[in-house]
């Protein structure tokens, strides 16, 4: 069951439906009846630079045409690149990446989901090789249409000693799912999962994550936050598993989310799947509406009230990227932020 | 020296499950398996009205439709419905008029299991004692009901389900599958069809129920299954604290359990539920045998300010499957669930509640221990869920779970649907093993290690613990101890 089988075979009967547990709050079978003809290949200059121009060394691109890129780290190097998935018409593109980090390396992958007005269906796959000690930051901004369909499934197996850092920002999409999947094999690993989700209109985003603590003295940070608007509806799937032996495995995981109209929705299940005894996992879950006694004291404060709820929605997003290292890349993900709060505004 | 011995009789308690004895008394059965016949059996032994078998029938037409659920996390070999008896029940010639016709056996095994079936007993001792009532279920029938008399005296109706069909229809007709409707899942649709007794409750508009109820599950037939069925019913203004507590021999096999319990609260009344669940949890070593624990319990907050009140102590069962809920339909009604759950050996349990908020101002607050040892699996699975219209809702939920031993599963699988922008959920979770520095220092002061995990385990059930009517507090505190025994060292 996934979107990349069902658009492998063109069989609908393939994509998954809110019956498969794991995606029981973004339906895609009961969306897609039909699915779109394959992206042909188009140059894509049209498309301007992507958000992170001029902070990277070197730009991959999956589009029509160009389904595949593999991007290998050597040993005791530092790079910057940017992957970007550009999606367009209704059409439906099926990519996938595999990107390999040596030991000692570091990579700064910043990957952009751009796409046009039209109904598209896009599925990528990326795998994420990490050697004992590497090193990677990934910061995402999705920017889909509001009539696309994007699944994303990151995959990433972790040597000893690695070191993975997420920040994902979206403002989601017709039907759009954001996966992360982690695993420890090694001893000492380190995961940061931060994201981010505001939504407007009839939007929908889901961001997923399973961390796979296998070796021992794993470490797993993990912060979303969200806002939701309109009709618009948020989830977030958080799953946190420690085999047997993981021993001294420390995990945390938060999901907050504010649901600001009537009609929008957040979903939320945080798990926590534990195998070993000698650890520490907790998880914390809210979802609520603005605080009205912050509201009160700004509104005595002569602020207006959209200045008033603007600044409290933003000073509730910000934590989730103040974990992005790279200067560059938060400045991006803080002007979105700021771009989204004017248009609330 | 009271303390002292309390410790001995404890430790001594530690010993083994001990309610592992089987009765040996004169049974009825229904022909082995399950078929529309069984059911006509069944319905005749309990000389049901005719628009009750209906219901079952229909419930079994469904029945044969439907999937067993595979969501949970448990596993057990497949179940064979053809290779059990859905009815059994001690031989009597009628149904016994007084407690001096219950065949003396049954009164043994309660006398054994300290369960009072004498109104006179439980006066025995202090004045002003507090005193419950006790319905005690033996396999498929109910032997004995206690304080009818004197229930009915304030209008409280407290009798065997099966005696409820028959003396009330008309408020079964108007309650029963309304919370739980007939198809509403695989095993609730099983016990529809099967159902043999269970406990009946009314509490009329306004009446506080002058004493705490209880029901006692007992198991004894072998390759039998036991099908309950409680509604409770609180009539407006009105309260009542239920209390529920099962056991059951030690078997080979593997027995189903399939209850369902619904709960019905009106304007500002409230019910209070209690279960002690220790039904024989298998061989610890090997796993086999025990009880399946395959559970509905539903309270519908009709209502508006109804309240209901579920308190769980989950220790045995090789298999739990278990989710008491509240639909909190009534504006400003409040549910509220606390639960330990406790697995040790080879035992699963996959438990938790539903918080479905329909209504405006509707609140809920949700306390739940998980401890596991050996090398169980224990999985809290919850839902917390905010209508539209349910606005000014409010949930705080709370999931600790304690491992204890490296190969025990601790699972935490929250579900939060929140769909409107005036509601408040606030969940969080912890996991963690007993603190080697807290141990430590029980030690250095001299106890045992086994004494210091009691200590802390207590501890940290304290806040469920708190929530049981007094009587059952203190045999679920020897139930956690029980149920831990052999866990560490």
């Amino acid at each position: 069951m996934s979107l990349s089988a069902a658009l492998e075979t063109g069989d609908v009967g393939l994509l998954p439906s809110r019956r498969d547990e794991d995606w029981r709050w973004t339906d895609l079978r009961g969306l897609l009846r039909v699915l779109p003809p394959r992206a042909l290949k188009a140059s894509v200059a049209t498309w301007g630079e992507g958000p992170f121009a001029g902070l990277v060394d070197e730009t991959l691109v999956l589009a029509g045409g160009a389904e595949t890129a593999s991007l290998h780290v050597p040993e005791g190097v530092t790079q910057t690149i940017a992957l970007r998935v550009i999606s367009r018409g209704d059409t439906a593109l099926q990519a996938s990446a595999t990107i390999r980090v040596d030991a000692g390396s570091k990579l700064v992958l910043m990957e952009s989901y751009e796409g046009d007005a039209g109904a598209y269906v896009t599925s990528v796959d990326l795998n994420f090789e990490l050697e004992p000690g590497a090193r990677l930051e990934r910061v995402a901004l999705a920017m889909d249409g509001a009539d696309g369909v994007l699944v994303s499934k990151a995959v990433a197996v972790l040597g000893g000693g690695a070191t993975f850092t997420q920040t994902l920002a979206t403002s989601g999409a017709r039907r759009q799912r954001l996966e992360t999947s982690v695993d420890h094999p090694g001893a000492g690993a380190n995961v940061h999962l931060n994201g981010v989700y505001l939504l407007t209109g009839k939007r929908h985003a889901d961001l997923t994550t399973t961390v796979r603590h296998m070796g021992v003295d794993g470490q797993t940070r993990q912060l979303t936050k969200g806002v939701v608007r309109d009709q618009a509806r948020g989830v977030f799937q958080g799953r946190i598993i420690v085999e047997e032996g993981a021993d001294r495995t420390e995990a945390r995981m938060g999901h907050h989310a504010l649901v600001l109209s009537d009609k929008a929705e957040v979903d939320a299940k945080p798990e926590l799947l534990i195998h070993a005894d000698d650890v520490q996992c907790a998880h914390g879950n809210t979802i609520g509406a603005l605080d009205e006694e912050a509201l009160f004291y700004m509104a005595q404060r002569g602020l207006p009230d959209g200045v008033a709820r603007t600044l409290l929605v933003a000073a509730f997003v910000s934590e989730a990227i103040e974990g992005v290292q790279h200067d560059g890349a938060r400045a991006v993900l803080e002007a979105w932020i700021a771009k989204a709060m004017e248009v609330s505004l | 020296m009271a303390a002292v011995q309390n410790t001995v009789d404890q430790v001594e308690g530690l010993e083994k499950y001990e309610h592992g004895f089987v009765t040996d008394v004169e049974q009825d059965f229904a022909p082995k398996g399950l078929s529309a016949d069984t059911i006509r059996f069944i319905s005749a032994k309990k000389e049901e009205p005719d628009w009750m078998l209906a219901w079952r029938l229909e419930a079994y037409e469904r029945w044969l439709a439907m999937d067993e659920p595979n969501w949970a996390k448990v596993s057990f070999p497949k179940i064979d419905y053809q290779d059990s008896y859905y009815y059994a029940a001690p031989k009597t010639k009628e149904g016994p008029a007084s407690l001096e016709d219950v065949d003396p056996e049954i009164l043994a095994t309660y006398a054994k299991l300290g369960i009072p079936l004498r109104e006179q007993e439980v006066l025995a001792g202090v004045m002003g004692s507090p005193r419950y009532a006790v319905d005690a279920v033996f396999d498929s029938v109910s032997v004995v009901t206690t304080f009818k008399k004197e229930l009915a005296a304030v209008g409280v109706i407290f009798c065997p389900m099966s005696e409820a069909i028959r003396e009330h229809p008309e408020l079964v007709k108007k309650y029963l599958g309304t919370v739980v409707p007939t198809s509403d899942n695989y095993y609730a649709c099983l016990n529809s069809a099967v159902f043999s007794d269970g406990s009946f409750v009314y509490v009329p508009p306004g009446v506080r129920c002058p004493m705490e109820l209880s029901t006692y599950f007992r198991i004894n037939a072998a390759q039998s299954g036991q099908f309950e069925r409680t509604l409770i019913i609180a009539d407006k203004g009105a309260y009542v604290s239920y209390l529920e507590g099962c056991t059951a021999p030690m078997r080979d096999e593997n027995q189903l359990h399939a209850a369902v319990v619904e709960l019905v609260v009106l304007d500002d009344a409230e019910i209070k539920y209690s279960t002690v669940q220790n039904w024989y949890p298998g061989d610890p070593e090997t796993g086999k045998g025990g009880i399946f624990n395959f559970v509905t319990k539903r309270a519908d907050c009709r209502g508006d300010r109804s309240k209901v009140s579920w308190t769980q102590v989950e220790t045995g069962s090789a298999v739990t499957w278990k989710y008491p809920s509240c639909v909190l339909r009534g504006e400003g009604s409040s549910g509220e669930f606390y639960s330990i759950a406790i697995t040790n050996g080879r035992q699963q349990a996959d438990t938790g509640t539903k918080m479905i908020h329909l209504g405006a101002n509707t609140r809920s607050r949700i306390i739940s221990k998980g401890i596991s040892a050996g090398r169980s699996s224990n999985t809290y699975r919850g839902l917390v869920s905010a209508h539209p219209k349910a606005k000014g809702a409010r949930n705080f939920t709370q999931c600790d779970s304690l491992l204890i031993g490296k190969t025990s599963g601790a699972h935490t699988v929250p579900y939060v649907e929140a769909r409107n922008s005036a509601c408040v959920f606030e969940h969080e979770a912890t996991t963690t093993r007993l603190s080697d520095d807290q141990l430590f220092y029980a030690m250095q002061r001299g106890l045992t290690q086994e004494e210091a995990v009691q200590l802390l385990v207590n501890g940290f059930v304290k806040e469920v613990l708190q929530e049981l009517p007094m009587e059952f507090a203190v045999e679920a505190q020897k139930l956690v101890a029980i149920s831990l025994e052999g866990s560490v060292g």
